[in-house]
């Protein structure tokens, strides 16, 4: 039994403390955020002690590891304070806004014996482990075409950090970088780039082509502003066969409900895809064994950064409108 | 009513017997001769419409009463037999892409002109309806300013031979497949292509054979700053349920357009041949297309789609080569 607790009570902390509390190799030990209301709502729907500061909390309630969930641009501060106190840290992604604060964060976990884990949780849905198995299958040794896509509204309408590039580092750095881990696990070392981004006040899309030393070419699309669902998308075409799937296309279960009389709609939706052990659930599951056991986890800390510099790499190529060089920085 | 004479020289093309379909169903269209220098491919069936054959297309030219010709030759042979054809007094209407050069299109497009002859780029994606709809939307200016395409014309590798002997094609599917949906992409901003960077690779031969591309991945920057992905390859395999696609997202200031052109579909699997099929319902592209150029013949005004516009979308595909020597984006 692990003692977990978590920072930031926000969307993302919500979901880690209700999977740490539903968790049998866990023990949800104190939830913690700056805005007071925020910590309070959490820890009384949680049953646990809630707190204003990271450093008050993880002295008094003993964690041993904490789950950071907070704006990007705290990542890496957080995280030293953490590991100052000899607490694993767990931390949302993206690790950091640049490759020199990721590799620092790394160096400075280590050096004090704790260990450091990044939330890329799309490793962990079932759907994408399985697309990982037919690349392999269907890849051979000339890689193949991919496409993935991942869009929404912008997040900035609830939270207006996400806007400020400073501290989300837009969207390739926020959402594309999903895919983009994904690609670096799946498809290995990348040799360049080549991206879009489109800016307005309303929207942040980009589009980025990623060529794999194995011939894959790999196409990933994040747009933040999106007018419709949240989806995602993804075919990978090789030699051997083609396998797609779509967010839309994979709703197991949905609840329809009549809208009360003189509501504007007929009806309210909600369509789910529903599984026993959701995606962060077995993501923070494997985090906590790695603890216990020692082991590596499925995605590391180094593929994070690897992440990052990847995403810096298809920043640069859409501010210079050229392809750009991954070099050392392409190989996990 | 009166008819069009039409003859049809070649059908090394296979769209040859998709369009010579069509014609026979239009009440005001005779298909006066059918030339191809492969008897084995084509004479039966000219005998079964009692259409006259020739071996040689240059006894069909001789014939005065036809008045427009429609080819479908290897791409090499689209400059030399519309060009005999414009001295011969017919309009063309040619098969994609135009040329295999930038000064051979040019000369088809002046021989036409010298000769008072129209000459229409066969581009039936024009003519399907969702595209049509699409181009009206963006008229209307429902999603506000054009930003960026992603886009897909994914296709099976071609079952004609000639098709991957590059002196013959000219190229492989980045050719092929880029000229189609560039010239959408063309239509819809209204901009012209200012820049190209794409990969080319041959990833989809299981038996690892094939020298011709069959990968690719396009990306064009337009003189107005709109941007564009564009997914050519020949990637769809015999297991997959139909031959191919037209997709595009039109990512707009306002809003997004979502084209998959052939979705209107029923599912439909049967025993015989042991695979899920797509049947597709939607309206005929290329039916409308050869309606166009035989209303606009018969009216005496210009056809819809044009030499230039075939020139302006086919040196896209032929820069997209270019800049895959290079290793960086070329100017279109």
């Amino acid at each position: 039994m692990i003692k977990v607790a978590v920072v930031g009570c926000g969307g993302m902390g919500n979901i880690h403390a209700d999977r740490y509390a539903s968790m049998p190799e866990a023990s949800l030990v104190g939830v913690c955020d700056v805005n007071e209301a925020a910590a309070k709502a959490l820890g009384d729907a949680m049953g646990v002690l809630w707190f204003t500061s990271m450093a008050e909390m993880l002295k008094e309630v003993g964690a041993e590891a904490v789950s950071l969930a907070v704006p990007t641009y705290l990542h890496v501060p957080l995280l030293k304070e953490a590991a100052d106190l000899g607490v694993h840290v767990i931390c949302e992604k993206p690790i950091a806004l640049s490759s020199a604060e990721a590799a620092e964060a790394i160096r400075y976990c280590e050096e004090r014996g704790v260990r450091l884990f990044v939330g890329h949780v799309v490793r962990f849905f079932p759907n994408y482990e399985q697309l990982a198995g037919k690349v392999r299958e269907f890849g051979g040794e000339r890689g193949g075409v991919y496409h993935a896509k991942r869009a929404g509204s912008h997040p900035a309408l609830v939270q207006p950090w996400f806007k400020d590039a400073a501290k989300s580092g837009g969207v390739v750095f926020d959402l594309m970088i999903h895919d983009i881990d994904y690609a670096l696990g799946t498809f290995g070392e990348a040799t360049e780039v080549f991206a879009f981004n489109k800016v307005t006040d309303d929207i942040d899309y980009a589009t980025a082509t990623f060529r794999f030393k194995n011939g894959t070419i790999a196409q990933i699309e994040a747009f933040w502003g999106y007018p419709g669902p949240f989806y995602t998308s993804f075919e990978y075409a090789a030699a051997g066969g083609i396998v797609r799937g779509a967010s839309s296309d994979s709703e197991s279960l949905s609840v329809r409900v009549a809208a009360p009389p003189g509501s504007a709609a007929g009806f309210v939706e909600t369509p789910q895809s529903v599984l026993l052990q959701d995606p962060y659930y077995r993501e923070l599951a494997h985090f906590l064994s790695c603890i216990e056991s020692g082991g590596e986890p499925i995605v590391t800390a180094k593929d994070a950064l690897l992440a990052v510099r990847w995403a810096e790499a298809a920043l640069e190529s859409a501010r210079t409108g050229q392809p750009v060089k991954l070099g050392e920085g392409g190989a996990r | 009513m009166r008819k069009l004479k039409i003859g049809m020289l070649s059908f090394a093309h296979s769209h040859a017997f998709d369009y010579l379909d069509s014609l026979l169903r239009m009440r005001n269209v005779e298909v006066a001769g059918i030339a191809d220098e492969a008897p084995e491919r084509t004479k039966e069936l000219a005998a079964r419409h009692s259409i006259p054959y020739y071996a040689d297309y240059r006894d069909l030219l001789a014939d005065a009463s036809v008045e427009a010709v429609v080819i479908c030759s290897e791409n090499v042979r689209h400059a030399e037999l519309t060009i005999a054809s414009a001295k011969a007094g017919k309009h063309v209407l040619c098969e994609k892409p135009l040329g295999l050069g930038a000064e051979e299109m040019e000369s088809m497009i002046a021989a036409c002109k010298e000769a008072g002859v129209e000459l229409m780029t066969a581009f039936p994606c024009r003519y399907l309806t969702p595209v049509v709809r699409a181009k009206e939307a963006l008229e209307r200016g429902e999603i506000g300013e054009i930003l960026s395409f992603k886009a897909t014309n994914r296709g099976s590798f071609p079952d004609v031979p000639w098709f991957s002997d590059k002196s013959l094609s000219g190229g492989g599917a980045v050719l092929d497949h880029t000229v189609h949906v560039m010239d959408l992409m063309n239509w819809f901003t209204g901009s012209n292509p200012a820049s190209v960077y794409a990969y080319a690779a041959t990833l989809f031969d299981p038996e690892g054979k094939r020298t011709i591309d069959d990968a690719g991945m396009v990306h064009v920057t337009f003189e107005n700053g709109v941007s564009a992905v564009l997914d050519p390859s020949w990637s769809r395999n015999p297991g997959f349920p139909t031959w191919g696609d037209v997709t595009m997202d039109i990512i707009g200031t306002k809003g997004v357009i979502s084209i998959d052109a052939f979705n209107q579909k029923n599912s439909v699997y049967s025993r015989k041949s042991g695979k899920g099929d797509w049947a597709f319902w939607g309206d005929d592209m290329n039916a409308l297309m050869l309606e166009a150029f035989v209303t606009a013949i018969l009216e005496g005004k210009p056809v819809p789609v044009t030499g230039e516009d075939g020139l302006r979308s086919a040196r896209v595909a032929l820069r997209a080569y270019d800049s895959v020597e290079a290793g960086s984006p070329v100017k279109v």
